[in-house]
């Protein structure tokens, strides 16, 4: 319940509200300074490109061309047409595979990190952590490239002990090795942090009861960490779900994803408003996905 | 007491609140600025490579232009790019020559003054190149060439292997297929090895066959990968064969070292063609002449032919001596020199044909049919 | 005990096996910037440095990389100021519609870069803003909103409640409480924004490349070579950029640490129970 309470009763009173008429009013304008930027910018830039990208899914294209026209031919065209049908279910697939094997992997890194190294070393590893997302994605997706060809790093060493070579580019591994090194880390910190914050009192009282090793990882470690583990997935979920280097360059392109096919819809005929619908379809999965997945982080029965 | 008084707050407060509504419109305008205060610019839409320094290093020198470039990889793309930027965005357009009466007909390109350039000097049957016009008009300049057909692994393949695109089906290459992200020149190339002559122009039936002939490649594929791909594919010896991929690959490989071979298979094969076109709402066109006189002379033909994205053969015959001149290991290798047999005999031979776009389907039936391909 | 110790050094070498997974690609990308083939391929080709000759002689890296510093800092400041408001108006008030207001502040990053870089292009092209510098910074600045957002709310929580109510009680007006107080507390919680949100626009390739035109950033410039060439010069360009990136890092560092260190040590900000 600690942490529940930190957050909803912080309704102090502002000085206003004991002022006169003039101080009401100066409070007003400071209010609105301050919750008007952020409004303001996200509907004039992020709110209307989007629903002008939902008006768009409306229009059609004639010679290259994007008209104006109220038309569902593109709706129809891109849900009738079964490349894309299989492109939704396998993006959809990588997206939740790549979440629970990000989730799966990095749960006994996150839980070591946490309970098995000293305060010192649980900095260093968190920096380190933090340190890809200063590197290039696509250097590093270009870099996986030259460890995992056939005649690649990983493949040469595995030749020595007279193993190989494995087919590691190109395929389904490959894409997941990219989705890896885009969420690998940052999956691992948020499970970290959610984990770091248990009390450690929880732990020890579930010890003194009798509570074996791993009884007490499933019972109540994970349980307490519930929220930080699904938001990890989640973020997994959504960052793999519309990545777009993985798939093409360590995938190759084939078979495609709904990124691939949207950039594809722009290339190869200029078909903005079937790319609209492709990328309102991503949108609508990620929301529904979101939405699922913080009502059950955050649902009640979870908690005893 | 209160230290700040009604009226310097509200001052504070609508000065903010200008910062933060102006600051989008003063950023577009600076940003504009710095663009617009530089004149001496010329744009070019192109193929990967034309605008990079080993191009156009020693025209942006000698004549104070900066040229700056925007890439497409694909016929289609160029369209699209095109048709969805601001008139005046691009001062030169390089165009693949199936798209040029397409451009034409768009309206995005101007009328050219044949004088302005060195046609004279070309191979005759480059003078004359079919689409240098729309309407007998000039409106192209063909800037460089190649032959496609297959290229392979030649430490894996011999030459016999891969004097017929079979080799594509052919258990040995399987899952070894490479693609290059195009449906064009790989379709075509399957159309020719289907017996389709000239293998752009066929019926609904033809088609069909065509459509299965790609679908049955499936299980052979590798990856269908970016422009790129074509060579780190070949090199990590993920892919052995690629159809719809020629010389222009396969030199620039064989110069790093890499054991890759160019061939045109028995069933024929296909000329790429690229031409300098000026756009219509350029406003630079000066800077845009001058871009195309350099790129079209033999100076800036021999920068094309050996540039570091790919190789090129030249339509300038007079740029073929001086390659021979400064150059005459990459004359060997393009086969441009004039005394042996050269690439223009092989034009003669004829089994290359000029690739064109699909003449009784729409352009967005074959692509489709390769988005279909590339999801199984 | 035999048993959990046992355990504990498993960890600790699963713990180093995922930080190795994590760097590979980083050390892979910096050894072979020194590998004489192009082709990069097992082993080595060679030592040379002819690809950082390449790399740095080309005015386009070097342009691409002065618009990325330009970028960066324009939208990490516009973030962040944005940013801070709009947390501090969360942590602040109640009111209508604030669900949606914090649904407006948070949905950004939940929405692929790809797809907003295409919503970006179609609708900054309608309105005349797209093919610049200025698109790149106005889109990255939707992106990043939210980091900063949530860094400075963060740290919000964490101030004693009746922190800024004393500075009320003792006459101080909400401008100046908020200069006084609350921008103090949070700076290092700025300060991270700050750095974050720069970090977000220093990596971002996908939104700025639908918008850049031909204002190319580094990012863009990379995918630009990636789907062109197969280039060492893209193991330079990150190599460069990664190190440059870890300087500021650690000369951040040091500068917060010599600052900060009695301000926020040992404090516990555990409220209710």
């Amino acid at each position: 319940m600690a942490q529940h309470a930190q957050y909803s009763d912080k309704e102090s009173v502002p000085p206003a509200s004991r002022g006169k008429a003039s101080r009401q009013e100066a409070s007003r304008v400071f209010a609105l300074a301050m919750a008007l930027p952020m409004a303001v910018w996200q509907c004039v830039f992020f709110v209307a490109a989007l629903a002008f990208l939902a008006v768009m899914a409306f229009w059609s294209v004639q010679n290259f061309r994007v008209v104006p026209d109220f038309t569902f031919a593109n709706w129809v065209k891109m849900f009738s047409a079964g490349y894309f049908q299989q492109t939704y279910l396998r993006t959809f697939g990588y997206g939740a595979m790549a979440a629970a094997i990000s989730s799966v992997l990095a749960f006994p890194c996150a839980y070591g990190i946490a309970f098995k190294l000293p305060r010192q070393a649980q900095r260093l590893v968190v920096a380190c952590l933090i340190i890809p997302y200063f590197t290039s994605y696509l250097v590093r997706t270009f870099a996986w490239k030259i460890l995992l060809t056939d005649n690649g790093v990983i493949n040469a060493v595995l030749g020595w002990v007279g193993l190989g070579p494995f087919s590691m580019m190109s395929n389904l591994f490959a894409v997941m090795i990219g989705y890896l090194t885009l969420i690998f880390p940052i999956v691992i910190l948020l499970q970290y942090f959610s984990l770091a914050n248990i009390d450690r009192r929880l732990i020890e009282a579930a010890h003194n009861l009798r509570c074996g090793a791993f009884s007490t990882v499933f019972r109540v470690v994970i349980p307490s960490a519930k929220i930080g583990l699904i938001l990890a997935a989640t973020f997994a979920f959504i960052l793999s779900f519309g990545d777009f280097v993985s798939p093409s360059f360590l995938g190759n392109n084939k078979p495609p994803t709904l990124s691939i096919l949207m950039v594809d819809a722009v290339k190869s005929g200029s078909q903005w408003p079937r790319a609209a619908v492709v990328a309102l379809s991503m949108i609508a999965t990620l929301v529904a996905v979101a939405f699922l997945a913080m009502s059950t982080a955050y649902s009640r029965e979870g908690r005893r | 007491m209160n230290i700040t008084g009604p009226r310097g707050r509200s001052f504070i407060t609508r000065r903010r609140l200008m910062q933060g509504g102006a600051a989008a419109f003063g950023l577009a305008a600076t940003s504009r600025a710095w663009a617009q205060s530089d004149d001496k610019v010329v744009s070019l839409l192109s193929w990967p490579g034309h605008g990079a320094q080993d191009v156009i290093g020693d025209f942006a020198k000698s004549t104070g232009l900066k040229v700056q470039a925007k890439e497409y990889t694909g016929g289609e793309e160029m369209m699209a790019l095109l048709q969805s930027s601001p008139p005046g965005t691009y001062d030169v357009v390089l165009s693949d020559a199936e798209y040029v009466s397409q451009l034409q007909a768009a309206g995005l390109i101007d009328e050219l003054n044949p004088s302005d350039y060195p046609l004279d000097d070309y191979w005759p049957q480059f003078q004359q190149f079919p689409a240098n016009f729309v309407d007998g008009k000039l409106h192209g300049i063909m800037v460089s060439f190649g032959f496609l057909g297959l290229v392979y692994n030649s430490a894996v393949l011999s030459r016999e292997e891969v004097e017929s695109y079979a080799i594509l089906s052919s258990e040995k290459v399987k899952g070894k297929v490479g693609m290059y992200d195009w449906y064009l020149p790989n379709m075509m190339c399957l159309s020719l090895a289907e017996g389709n002559r000239p293998p752009h122009d066929i019926d609904a039936a033809k088609f069909d066959t065509l459509k299965k002939g790609l679908f049955d490649l499936a299980p052979q594929m590798s990856g269908i990968g970016a422009w790129s791909s074509v060579f780190s594919q070949l090199t990590n010896k993920e892919s052995l064969v690629m159809p719809g991929v020629g010389a222009w690959a396969a030199l620039l490989l064989e110069q790093g070292g890499v054991p890759i071979k160019s061939i045109v298979p028995k069933e024929g094969g296909l000329q790429w063609t690229e031409m300098l076109t000026i756009a219509a709402s350029s406003k630079r066109k000066d800077a845009a002449v001058r871009l195309v006189q350099y790129l079209t002379s033999p100076e800036g033909q021999i920068r094309e032919a050996t540039k570091s994205a790919y190789w090129a053969s030249m339509p300038n015959k007079k740029a073929w001596a001086l390659l021979n001149e400064k150059n005459p290991k990459a004359a060997e290798r393009l086969e441009h020199q004039l005394d042996k047999r050269n690439v223009m005999d092989e034009y003669k031979d004829g089994k290359i044909f000029v690739r064109d776009v699909p003449k009784q389907q729409p352009i967005e039936d074959w692509n489709e049919a390769w988005t279909e391909f590339k999801n199984m | 005990m035999r048993a959990a110790g046992l355990v504990t050094w498993i960890l600790r070498a699963y713990v180093c096996l995922a930080l190795l997974f994590v760097f590979a690609p980083i050390i892979t990308s910096f050894i072979y910037s020194f590998d004489a083939s192009r082709y990069a391929a097992f082993p080595w080709g060679g030592f040379s440095t002819q690809w950082y000759g390449e790399a740095l002689a080309d005015p386009a890296v070097a342009s691409s990389f002065r618009n990325t510093v330009i970028v960066a800092l324009l939208s990490a400041s516009l973030a962040t100021a944005i940013g801070f408001a709009a947390a501090y108006t969360d942590y602040r008030y109640k009111f209508f519609g604030k669900n949606a207001y914090l649904a407006l502040a948070l949905l950004p990053p939940t929405i692929p870069a790809i797809i907003l870089g295409l919503a970006m292009l179609v609708f900054l092209s309608r309105v005349s803003l797209s093919g610049g510098l200025h698109s790149i910074i106005i889109s990255h600045v939707v992106y990043a909103i939210p980091f900063a957002m949530a860094l400075v709310r963060l740290r919000l929580s964490q101030m004693p409640a009746d922190l800024e109510a004393v500075a009320w009680n003792l006459g101080a007006g909400q401008w100046l409480t908020l200069r006084s107080v609350i921008l103090p507390f949070t700076l290092p919680a700025i300060l991270a924004a700050l750095f974050l949100t720069m970090a977000v626009s220093f990596d971002e390739y996908a939104i700025a490349w639908f918008v850049s035109g031909f204002s190319e950033t580094l990012p863009v410039h990379i995918l630009i070579l990636l789907q062109r060439e197969v280039s060492p010069k893209v193991n330079v360009i990150g190599s460069v950029a990664f190190i440059i990136s870890m300087t500021l890092i650690v000369v951040a560092q040091i500068i917060l640490f010599a600052r900060a260190p009695a301000k926020t040590r040992g404090r516990s900000f555990k409220t209710g129970s």
